[in-house]
């Protein structure tokens, strides 16, 4: 397995979060190079470098960088993604507590080639301390006048997951409820109080500085022709090392695993695994066998590669227990704006909880099933549909277990 | 620029501008759609999902509220599919409900219902019995009471307080399936159209204080009219019913749509001022404190005439039909009288707001001043015949046309109210508008324009 360490490169430095740290093993020194381009030069790079969003969807941000405008007489304006709040998911905030700078830096650059001014940074209210730490540094950056261009704000949420979909997170900084907005039918960026705005995670944003000092090639060295580069893919669960390891994109899975994590926990056997966050769907040990890392291998059999927080099961996983406690999660966690979502999300993990009280039925299965239907594609985010993703991919691979527990 | 352009819903043409709702379009050309959030008044949230249509060319249903018109557009909106999702969404909708349609006003007049009829009528599939429990009785203020449990959180009420009347009282709390209408704590619903979320709620969470259970609205009759509150001229519609050995009784007012007048709203105090309308009606003809009879009182009025042939006034109420009023003129004529209708004493700048409240508060003084009647205070005469008019004026001896008991005059004649009666107002900004009679009392009194026939023959 090839070492990559775009992101994660100083984190295991002592001090890493510092700025003397950081410039000490080269922080910043992009923003020289910055005087060589232009802001479409820097677009033209990360398209060129075919950057994907790292956020959990995986669009181009190249694209979605093209959508601001350059000249306009509204402010433009960058909002970090910092809200991680997918269940399996734990990177940013590596991110955000270990090389604080490397994402100061990354939003200097984004905003240089969107033309914005000010740069929010969006991070869930939980992670107080490591606000803390990414503050600090944000201080130190403005001490040594590195953010005389352009000013960062760190915005704390209350706790909700659902802002971490982009639309509800500026609706979440405008002092709205976090409500997902409609979908807009033509292709333009976010709004924010009616500004134009970008919406990237902290991980793509902090991928920039690499791409931007080393160029495209560089990062197309790494992954695969449709995927490229790397990612802080993450480990949990029933795994030896858990942890957020860099690799490339293109991985095997199992290779990731054994290497970097260590193996099953135990030395069990491997039951299921849930790719990227628990809005991905469930594997079985079978499909993960000869499974690579990218977006397209996922795709290819029904998942996604979401955040690349893989959530590993072992063999003596009660599935029927684990749905229950991921549709815990959704029924606390959906926004209640649309109605399959809002009573839906509560009926499946009612559903659920009765046939793990041995109260079941079989026609319960087929039902959950149904509403998992209902659920699919008919809300205004993609909450919803993740819910009925789950569902349909634990029933689809471990009916027995769930027709056992009756 | 708009553009016009064809779409096809279930094998039909139909013309739209390009870029509107496909829902407006559905609306207006009849086409069934179920929907509990969207609103004309207060746009698209796109929160119910249940306006779901299939639109060629789309993998999967799209809501109608959230799809804009293109040239070419085919859309269906009956077939097995999108009925399937219709009443999935329903069911949804419901699993949380208290179904208490026996004890809810609501009941009759209520999506809930009318939607489970066209799209449910299924056996349930809900085999879990606990169902989210909220509170069933919360007094927000403004005659408005909230029943959380039958919410279906369409946040029309709140897009209301936000979008409407600016005064933000009204949000939902909480996530997921324990979301809620509310207000802060410690607030009230409080500001002059608060009323008008009950109209908008197509359920049974939010009802009026005034209104619910007094009457079914089964047993209801409605009848088109315009409320006489102040000049603006708003559409009402008057709901009202006789129940068996009783009198017909008005139980409430709900605004009637005129997007040249009202819009879609009324006033609260519009809205309530059916109360004042039925309380203290004058039925009886009295002289002096005592009960006569119609022959007794024409004499009576002929008698006056007479006697003060030239010195006599008449006042006209700036709130009677154009037809009375234009009678009550040809009638002045005939016995020599000067006519005046003072109007000063009906404005009120303290009602006026930049909604729709106009400081005039005489429905048809638009009327007056376009006949040129004399609006000043009319100076002391002999006789002086007031029709309903709320001023006082001096004179040697008056008689008094009221609809409502008035103790300080010693002549009355009884006279129907609006509501009593038909007939043509103009409001102001010159629009005439007709208001249908509503009420058939047990004892009726005569119109002004019976009276006038009355007296001369």
């Amino acid at each position: 397995m090839r070492e990559c360490k775009i992101v994660s490169r100083k984190f295991e430095l002592e001090n890493s979060f510092t700025l003397e740290v950081s410039k000490a093993n080269g922080g910043y020194k992009t923003l020289e190079k910055l005087k060589e381009y232009s802001p479409t030069d820097i677009i033209q790079i990360i398209k060129d470098a075919n950057l994907r969003g790292k956020g959990g969807g995986g669009a181009p941000a190249g694209a979605k960088w093209e959508l601001m405008p350059q000249k306009s007489d509204k402010p433009s304006f960058l909002a970090v993604n910092c809200d991680e709040s997918e269940p399996g998911t734990f990177k940013d905030r590596q991110i955000i507590s270990k090389d604080p700078h490397l994402l100061i830096e990354g939003i200097l650059i984004t905003c240089y080639a969107i033309k914005a001014k000010h740069a929010y940074i969006y991070i869930r209210g939980e992670y107080y301390q490591y606000q803390q730490v990414l503050q600090s540094a944000i201080d130190e950056a403005y001490e040594a006048g590195l953010l005389d261009a352009c000013d960062i704000t760190i915005h704390r949420g209350a706790g909700a997951y659902i802002c971490g979909e982009k639309s509800a997170l500026l609706e979440s900084m405008e002092g709205k409820r976090g409500h997902p907005r409609l979908k807009p039918k033509q292709k333009e960026p976010e709004w924010y109080f009616g500004n134009p705005t970008l919406v990237n995670n902290v991980e793509t944003i902090a991928t920039v500085p690499f791409i931007v000092e080393n160029g495209a090639d560089a990062y197309k060295a790494y992954g695969t022709e449709q995927s490229p580069g790397t990612l802080l893919f993450a480990m949990s669960g029933h795994i030896e090392r858990p942890g957020v390891y860099e690799a490339e994109f293109g991985t095997s899975m199992m290779e990731y695993i054994n290497h970097y994590g260590g193996g099953i926990k135990n030395g069990k056997k491997l039951k299921a695994l849930i790719p990227g966050g628990v809005s991905c769907g469930v594997l079985n040990a079978r499909e993960v066998e000869n499974l690579t890392l990218d977006y397209e291998a996922l795709r290819g059999i029904g998942s996604s590669l979401g955040t690349g927080g893989m959530i590993v099961m072992d063999e003596d996983t009660c599935m029927v227990t684990a749905l229950k406690n991921i549709l815990e999660f959704y029924h606390e966690e959906s926004c209640g704006q649309c109605t399959p979502c809002r009573e839906g999300t509560g009926w499946v993990d009612k559903l659920v909880g009765k046939i793990l009280d041995k109260r079941g039925s079989k026609e319960d299965i087929d039902k959950l099933l149904g509403i998992a239907d209902t659920m699919n594609g008919k809300t205004i985010c993609v909450f919803a549909p993740s819910v009925s993703t789950v569902i349909v991919s634990c029933i689809e691979r471990f009916r027995d277990e769930f027709e056992g527990a009756l | 620029m708009s553009e016009t352009v064809e779409v096809i819903v279930d094998k039909r043409t139909f013309n739209a501008e390009k870029g509107t709702l496909l829902i407006d379009l559905l609306i207006k050309e009849k086409i069934k759609v179920p929907y509990f959030c969207y609103h004309e008044a207060l746009g698209a949230d796109g929160n119910c999902r249940m306006c779901m249509v299939e639109i060629e060319g789309q993998k999967r249903p799209q809501i109608a509220c959230d799809t804009f018109i293109k040239e070419g557009m085919e859309v269906r909106s009956t077939g097995e599919n999108i009925e399937k999702v219709r009443t999935d969404i329903l069911e949804l909708e419901l699993i949380n409900h208290p179904v208490d349609c026996p004890t809810c006003d609501q009941a009759g007049e209520c999506s809930l219902q009318d939607f489970y009829m066209d799209y449910g009528l299924h056996n349930s599939k809900i085999s879990i019995p606990e169902k989210v429990k909220n509170l069933k009785k919360v007094d927000l203020g403004s005659n408005v009471m909230l029943d959380q449990e039958r919410c279906v959180l369409c946040a029309r009420c709140t897009r209301f307080t936000d979008k409407i009347t600016d005064t933000h009282e009204l949000g939902i709390i909480g996530r997921g399936d324990h979301a809620r209408v509310s207000t802060m704590p410690g607030r009230k619903l409080d500001n002059p159209y608060a009323m008008n979320v009950v109209d908008l709620c197509p359920v049974g969470a939010l009802t009026s204080k005034d209104f619910r259970f007094h009457q079914r609205v089964w047993f209801l009759s409605t009848v088109d009219s315009i409320c006489h509150g102040c000049a603006k001229g708003c559409n009402i519609y008057i709901d009202h019913n006789k129940m068996k050995y009783q009198d017909d009784i008005i139980y409430r007012f709900r605004p009637r749509r005129n997007d040249d007048v009202n819009g879609f709203f009324i006033c609260d105090e519009g809205r309530l001022s059916y109360k004042a309308l039925q309380e203290d009606r004058q039925e009886e003809i009295v002289l002096n404190s005592k009960v006569i009879m119609e022959d007794e009182a024409i004499q009576a009025f002929h008698t006056l005439l007479e006697k003060y042939e030239t010195n006599i006034t008449v006042v006209i109420d700036a709130n009677l039909y154009t037809e009375e009023i234009e009678a009550i003129l040809d009638f002045s004529k005939e016995i020599g009288a000067s006519v005046c209708s003072p109007l000063e004493i009906y404005r009120d700048e303290d009602f006026k707001d930049d909604m729709l409240k106009s400081a005039q508060r005489a429905a048809n003084y638009k009327t007056i001043e376009n006949l040129h009647i004399d609006t000043d205070i009319p100076a002391k005469s002999g006789l002086l015949i007031n029709f309903n008019h709320p001023g006082e004026f001096e004179a040697e001896v008056k008689i008094d046309f009221r609809t409502h008991q008035d103790t300080k005059a010693a002549f009355i004649l009884p006279i129907a109210s609006y509501v009593e009666s038909s007939g043509h107002i103009t409001n102001e900004d010159g629009i005439t508008q007709l208001c249908q009679k509503a009420l058939s009392k047990n004892n009726p009194v005569p119109t002004v324009l019976e009276w006038l026939e009355k007296v001369r023959s």
